[in-house]
């Protein structure tokens, strides 16, 4: 009989629900730009001057010069909203190891696999957009030439499942979270997210393809 | 010919000074129709009469055999051997105090649990004997009953990953008990009133979804929805009281 | 040794016990509950089926009241009831059921309209009324006139407890739980609270209080087969009967329910038959309309047990590896309703027995259900014997069961009594000074350590506590089942006295620290062997049958000789057989002894002039 009973209940604290909800929506908000960028970069793999067009259009409109650093503000918010949740503390790390090792429960491995990504895309990502944002317009050729360098494809060749993973997890886990995906459609929910992750990885890496075979000289 | 079953159980006695924590194997033949219930009071009886470990109803309606069943929390009484593999790893609920062996002690968490959820009608309604009785949809009746049938067994505290880096975390179990008073009309609390006890992240706002809950609960009990009813009720009652103040 | 002081000590956290607990704590006493397990976990939340009021608001119960409730139950008793005190449950259970309605249980409602129900296997259809809407419904019980069984669909016990464990949170009821009481304190004319050992250290506490409860419910593990949870092993009821000033009870008065599955014992509930199912025999037929063509499969459970036992007798049991038994078939209910209103008798089936009863039969036999002896108490729930001692619930004979319960009024009662005696011990406690005797505390505190001590080092004797235990059981499932007969009851006393002897010697195996389960286990091994005897002993000495005891070889009800309760005292320590009294079953007769309307038997009626025989 160790442990006191207080009759405290859970300090309520107004600011824990809309950081929630904020959370929420940085990660939908970050699906959405996702799914816009992979629009952007995946063009190429129709024709570069579609790819050329669309970032000219985000050029002119100025939606690349502050639209870019605005992303990366979110992009920085999900982070310390998201890291909350994180066992930054070596002994939890530690347990929660070894309670998806002991369980083998899918949805506790994705987590992790969540929590691991979200480490290596907050690097990488951070790296990619200062890259890309310090060395605007975005053209097909530019991006082709850093592609064919080699390091850079390694470095997108990691990312993009990464990030792909992260994102895919992330729209299941707001489904099921807020309740839009109930117990009886979650099997199949499931399935068709992991089926769009592997595609938007295929169509990724696809374009990092059509990139790399990209004559340069056009 | 039948099985011969391996287990490999838990043991350790925090009471005995000379006891470490280590895993104890027993071989056991297999009958037929043999639940967990049955092989660990064989054990008892014919191997080790110290072995430590919980069982009451033995039929899967009180909650007390909660244990870690190759990796899952489940209830060891109505776990037949037959759905095994020939080597079986026992191991006691993680999250709850060790008391030895398998067993550990629910009470105490969840008398505090009660506590912290307050889990009990609140009304300014006096009985009155002599009065008939408050009537009530049996629809409503029928599916506060649905989340009024979970058996504090625990399960799904120890499967959840928050509960066990988070200490503090209140479970699937109490946030169901929040959902049942929620939709009992019963209950004057108002969603203000629930906002208090579990608009945190101590309460829903801490739950990462894993679904762990879930899985294992071996009452089936909806926690998903329950969740996720849960989550949006409150997100909505946390924008609600930023407008009003 | 730490000691705990309280106003009110419970020991049992089940029904009973808490609703005793909240009146008691409502009237500002400080209440400690004693448990061996989370008070949820108690057996009453095993209870599927349902608890008894005359609320009268479904259809089929309409013109119900307590005095119908009343006569069912007296009838139910086979005349071995108080009178007196299945008058004051009659009454008092539907304000009892609002009373847990206005805390919260999700009793299942009237749904007016029309639907259909079944009955011996046919469909008919009723028509509930627009003016009960909402109302408690009820449902069909055995041995009652009318549908009378309040119900929260098949988890009446555990939906009812977890509302009265709410209530007991709320009021500041303490429930110390995983604490076993091994011995009352007491100077032979007061009690004074209890020695109790911790099943999370070992550690042994002594609760001292001005009243002290006994709610422990049932003792259906001194039996192999039973459908009672492995703590319903009578150890309360060991720590009562040391006392040797307390009687027990009717203890032949034992239950059989007749539809425990094979092989694991467990209930699959009442309701099933109440809802229409019906019991078939090896040819798939049914069988207890042919003997008792009114009720058929809805007689009291007496009487359906000793049928199914007699037609397998007739050779109509189905042989399996576990012994024989006969199917219980709930097909034609329907998927819907099985697992709707079935659903926990669906879980059983699939997850123990690996069975659809959505289209396959169920194996069951009469197992060992209920015990209606117990700690014999008068109306107000005082225990015989001692002052400030009382109990409640299935631990008790309070006696409105006599020789056979209803289903579904053992729950009501424990609210029922519960709330009585809780009452009574609040008027007690108020009314009475009560001085604790240091020494006497002192004494039985170290009297308990060196029983245990003795338990350790093996100084009686180095006897298997399990061995021991297994042939007690064994030795009561062969003479004091459903059918008895004096050569096999005078087997069993003798078998019992040498298995008696042996429990003196039990040692453990095992070093004993800690919550060790070995030590717990031969702690009360010596009294449930005794209390095997009480049983055994006293159903031979009932030369009559009367609800759930038969005598084959007496097979009349004897109301001139035998309209009397057993009492069963056991003296000394070291006596080898309980000293029996008997009192009159009932002072008040509000209606005298006559046919229960089912399971027909011959009667010797008081009227008979010749005395009483053997
Ligand atoms: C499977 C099954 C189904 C049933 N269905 C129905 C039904 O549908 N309708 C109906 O009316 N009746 C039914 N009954 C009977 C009814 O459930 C019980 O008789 C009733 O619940 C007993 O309640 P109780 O409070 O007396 O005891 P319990 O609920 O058994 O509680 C006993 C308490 O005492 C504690 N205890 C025991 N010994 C000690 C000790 N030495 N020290 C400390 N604490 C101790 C236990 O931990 C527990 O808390 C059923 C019984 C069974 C077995
Ligand atoms: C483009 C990049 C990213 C996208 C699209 C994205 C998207 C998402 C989404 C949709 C969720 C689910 C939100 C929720 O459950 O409420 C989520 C969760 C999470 N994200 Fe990201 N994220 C991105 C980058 C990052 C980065 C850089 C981190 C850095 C640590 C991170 C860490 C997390 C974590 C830990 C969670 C789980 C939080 C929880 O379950 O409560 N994410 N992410
Ligand atoms: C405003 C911010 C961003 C802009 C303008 C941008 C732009 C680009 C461009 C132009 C490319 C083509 C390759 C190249 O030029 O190097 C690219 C590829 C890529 N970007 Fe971004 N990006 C942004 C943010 C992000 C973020 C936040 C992530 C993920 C965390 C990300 C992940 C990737 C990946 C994985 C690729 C290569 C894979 C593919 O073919 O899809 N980007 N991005
Ligand atoms: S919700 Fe399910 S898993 Fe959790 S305690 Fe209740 S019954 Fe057990
Ligand atoms: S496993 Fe835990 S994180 Fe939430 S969904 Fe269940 S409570
Ligand atoms: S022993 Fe009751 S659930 Fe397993």
């Amino acid at each position: 009989m160790s442990i006191d009973s207080g009759v405290l209940p859970g300090k309520s604290s107004r600011l824990d629900g809309l950081l929630d909800w904020m959370q929420m929506l940085s990660g939908a908000g970050l699906i959405l730009f996702m799914w816009a960028h992979m629009l952007l970069v995946a063009s190429v793999i129709v024709s570069p001057d579609w790819m050329n067009a669309i970032a000219h259009f985000f050029e002119a409109t100025g939606m690349a010069q502050v639209g870019g650093p605005l992303i990366f503000l979110l992009f920085l918010t999900h982070f310390f909203l998201a890291a909350r949740k994180l066992p930054f503390r070596l002994e939890g790390q530690k347990t929660i190891w070894s309670h998806a090792k002991m369980m083998r429960h899918g949805d506790t491995w994705l987590w992790i696999v969540q929590a691991v990504s979200a480490m290596i895309i907050l690097l990488m990502g951070s790296i990619h957009m200062w890259v890309v944002l310090t060395d605007l317009p975005i053209t097909a050729a530019k991006s082709a030439a850093r592609i064919q360098g080699g390091f850079w494809f390694v470095f997108y060749m990691i990312l993009l499942p990464l990030t792909e993973l992260h994102v895919g997890i992330g729209f299941y886990r707001i489904g099921v979270k807020w309740g839009f995906i109930t117990d009886d459609r979650r099997g199949m929910f499931k399935k068709r997210e992991n089926f769009l992750t592997l595609a938007f990885i295929v169509i990724g890496f696809a374009a990092l393809l059509r990139f790399m075979f990209l004559s340069i000289a056009q | 010919m039948s099985r011969l079953l391996k287990f490999n159980i838990f043991r350790y006695n925090p009471q005995d000074e000379a006891s470490v924590p280590h895993m104890d194997e027993f071989v056991l033949e297999e009958t037929d129709a043999m639940t967990l219930f049955i092989a660990l009071n064989r054990i008892r009886e014919e191997q080790d009469a110290s072995l430590q470990f919980d069982f009451c109803c033995r039929a899967g309606i009180c909650g007390a055999c909660g244990m870690v069943i190759n990796g899952r929390p489940g209830l060891a009484c109505h776990t037949k051997t037959r759905d095994l593999p020939g080597e079986i790893t026992l191991l006691p609920l993680p999250v709850f105090k060790l008391v030895g062996d398998l067993s550990v002690d629910t009470g105490t968490w969840f008398r505090e649990m009660y506590n912290k959820t307050e889990s009990w009608i609140h009304t300014n309604k006096v009985f009155d004997e002599n009065a008939l009785e408050e009537r009530m949809d049996n629809d409503v009746a029928e599916s506060i009953y649905e989340l009024d049938r979970c058996i504090e067994c625990g399960c799904c505290v120890s499967a959840c990953g928050t509960a066990r880096i988070r200490e503090d975390f209140m479970g699937a179990v109490a946030l169901n008990r929040i959902g049942r008073f929620l939709i009992d009309p019963r209950d004057q609390r108002t969603e203000r009133d629930y906002y208090e006890i579990i608009g945190n992240d101590m309460g829903i706002f801490g739950c990462m979804g894993l679904l762990a809950c879930e899985d294992v609960c071996p009452k089936h009990l909806p926690l998903q929805n329950q969740l996720g009813f849960l989550r949006r009720k409150m997100g909505i009652t946390a924008i609600k009281t930023l407008f009003k103040g | 040794m730490q000691t705990i002081y309280t106003d009110v000590l419970v020991i049992g956290a089940g029904l009973a016990g808490e609703r005793a607990a909240i009146e008691a704590a409502q009237a500002g006493n400080s209440t400690i509950c004693l448990s061996i397990v989370p008070a949820r976990r108690s057996h009453s939340s095993a209870a599927q089926g349902g608890m008894q009021a005359a609320l009268g608001n479904s259809c089929m119960g309409d013109g119900d009241c307590p005095d119908v409730h009343f006569e069912d139950t007296v009838k139910g008793s086979d005349w071995g009831c108080d009178q007196e005190v299945a008058r004051l449950f009659a009454d008092r259970a539907p304000i009892e059921m609002r009373q847990l309605a206005h805390w919260g249980v999700p009793w299942n409602r009237v749904v007016p309209g029309k639907s259909n129900y079944f009955k011996g296997g046919q469909q008919f259809e009723k028509e509930e009324r627009e003016d009960k809407a909402g109302l408690i419904t009820s449902r069909a019980f055995g041995g009652t006139a009318k549908r009378r069984t309040c119900y929260v669909s098949d988890g009446t016990g555990h939906a009812v407890l977890f509302t009265v464990d709410n209530v007991c949170a709320q009021k500041g009821v303490e429930v110390h739980d995983k604490t076993e009481a091994i011995a009352l304190i007491h100077d032979g004319e007061t009690c004074f609270g209890a020695i109790a050992r911790s099943l999370r250290t070992g550690e042994l506490f002594a609760y001292i209080a001005k009243a002290t409860m006994v709610a422990s419910g049932g003792f259906g593990r001194i039996y192999p087969n039973t459908t009672n949870a492995v703590i319903c092993d009578g150890s309360a009821h060991t720590a009562v009967l040391e006392t040797g000033v307390v009687p027990m009870g009717n203890m032949e008065a034992v239950q059989f329910h007749p539809t425990g599955i094979v092989p694991t014992d467990i209930l699959v509930t009442e309701g099933c038959r109440g809802d229409g199912g019906t019991l078939l025999d090896v040819n798939e037929e049914r069988f207890m309309h042919k003997y008792e063509p009114e009720k058929a499969e809805l007689a009291s459970r007496d009487v359906v047990s000793r049928w199914m036992t007699h037609h397998m007798r007739e050779g109509f049991g189905v042989k399996s590896a576990y012994g024989e038994h006969l199917w219980l078939d709930i097909r034609h209910l329907g998927e819907k309703h099985i697992t709707g209103k079935l659903r926990e008798v669906y879980e059983i089936c699939t997850s123990f027995l690996g069975i659809d009863p959505i289209h396959q039969l169920i194996p069951v036999r009469p197992t060992q259900h209920y015990s209606m002896g117990g700690i014999r108490t008068d109306k107000d729930g005082a225990a015989y014997g001692l002052k400030g001692l009382f109990s409640a619930g299935e631990a008790s004979c309070w006696d409105m069961h006599g020789f056979n319960r209803l289903g579904g009024n053992s729950l009501a009662e424990t609210v029922v009594a519960g709330g009585i005696v809780g009452r009574k011990i609040v008027e007690y406690v108020e009314g009475t000074e009560v001085l604790f005797n240091s020494r006497i505390i002192d004494e039985t505190a170290a009297a308990q350590k060196e029983r245990i001590d003795s338990l350790v080092s093996g100084r009686n004797g180095k006897e298997n506590v399990y061995k021991v235990r297994a042939d007690m059981q064994n030795a009561l499932h062969k003479g004091a089942n459903i059918f008895r007969t004096e050569e096999g009851l005078q087997e069993c006393v003798d078998s019992l006295q040498k298995v008696l002897e042996r429990a003196r010697t039990v040692g453990l195996r095992t070093n004993g620290i800690g919550a060790n389960p070995e030590l717990a286990a031969a702690l009360k091994i010596e009294g449930q062997v005794k209390l095997a005897l009480m049983i055994a002993y006293g159903a031979l000495q009932r030369t009559e049958s009367r609800g759930s005891h038969n005598r084959e070889d007496y097979p009349a009800r004897n109301d001139r000789d035998w309209l009397v309760r057993t009492l069963a005292y056991w003296k000394n320590t070291d006596d080898m057989l309980p000293t029996l009294e008997y009192e009159p079953a009932t002072k008040t007769v509000e209606i005298p002894p006559g046919d229960r309307g089912y399971g027909k038997m011959a009667v010797i009626s008081a009227d008979d002039s010749e005395g009483k025989e053997g």
